[in-house]
């Protein structure tokens, strides 16, 4: 499909004024779940905590919120 | 992290008081899933991370106005949905990215694809002749050790001996 034909079609199904046939094609391709290579441990859990980062730096809540340090005997209570 | 399973709803309740320990934890939940989605569909793993980041600021912004049957699971799966297909249509917008946006769309709305994209999905199975090398596989993926199952399972083995022969015992007693 021509990027100029499915830029207009996503533009209708943003503002809610495509036609059904329109709507359904693209829910369709947002449903299509073929596989794909998933990552590393390593590399998920790395960018896990990029990820986390960002955010922590977006909303800055460890600044408001700051962790309070659990005591000896809740961190082994956690354990289990 | 704590190893007992928390559920959303409790995590969502925790939210609302301002615990970021919940929110991590929601995090560290749904963040892979919603990031493979969106890799999936926009080929772009810089798209994928600002929409994932995108997601969770908005969750945290608006945690003290959540309502009560705020379902998580619902809610990350119209935001993503979303998100993806208005990260598509700023591109397609862009002129100079659409020259290589082209060569994946034809592929992925062509009509073949999305019919196949309505079939019920289906599990691909592998035949293992050996059971041990199933075993083996599978501790794998989860981490654990083979030598940790072949001690659980020897442990296993003597505690059902030492129990049948306790229960023989008694039985003979009586």
């Amino acid at each position: 499909m021509k990027p100029e034909i499915l830029h207009r079609k996503l533009e209708r199904y943003i503002t809610g004024k495509s036609m059904p046939a329109e709507t359904k094609q693209i829910q369709t391709w947002l449903s299509c779940t073929s596989p794909d290579k998933p990552l590393t441990p390593e590399e998920k859990s790395l960018l896990e905590l990029e990820i986390l980062q960002e955010l922590q730096a977006h909303t800055a809540y460890p600044l408001f919120y700051p962790k309070k340090n659990k005591s000896w005997w809740q961190k082994i209570t956690a354990l289990f | 992290m704590s190893r007992i399973f928390t559920e959303d709803q409790v995590l969502i309740d925790r939210l609302g008081i301002n615990d970021t320990d919940a929110f991590e934890e929601l995090y560290r939940r749904y963040w892979y899933g919603l990031y493979r989605y969106c890799v999936k569909k926009l080929h772009s793993e810089k798209d994928a991370r600002i929409i994932v980041r995108d997601i969770f600021v908005a969750i945290w912004e608006k945690r003290e106005t959540l309502p009560v049957s705020f379902s998580i699971s619902k809610y990350l799966y119209e935001e993503v949905r979303n998100k993806v297909v208005k990260c598509l249509n700023q591109k397609l917008a862009d002129a100079n990215f659409s020259g290589c946006v082209e060569q994946w769309l034809d592929t992925e709305f062509s009509v073949q694809s999305l019919q196949a994209a309505r079939m019920p999905v289906k599990k691909e199975y592998t035949f293992i002749n050996k059971p041990s090398e199933l075993i083996r596989q599978q501790t794998g993926q989860i981490g654990i050790e083979h030598n940790t199952i072949d001690s659980i399972k020897w442990m296993f083995q003597s505690l059902t001996t030492k129990l049948s022969l306790n229960h023989l015992l008694s039985y003979t007693k009586n």
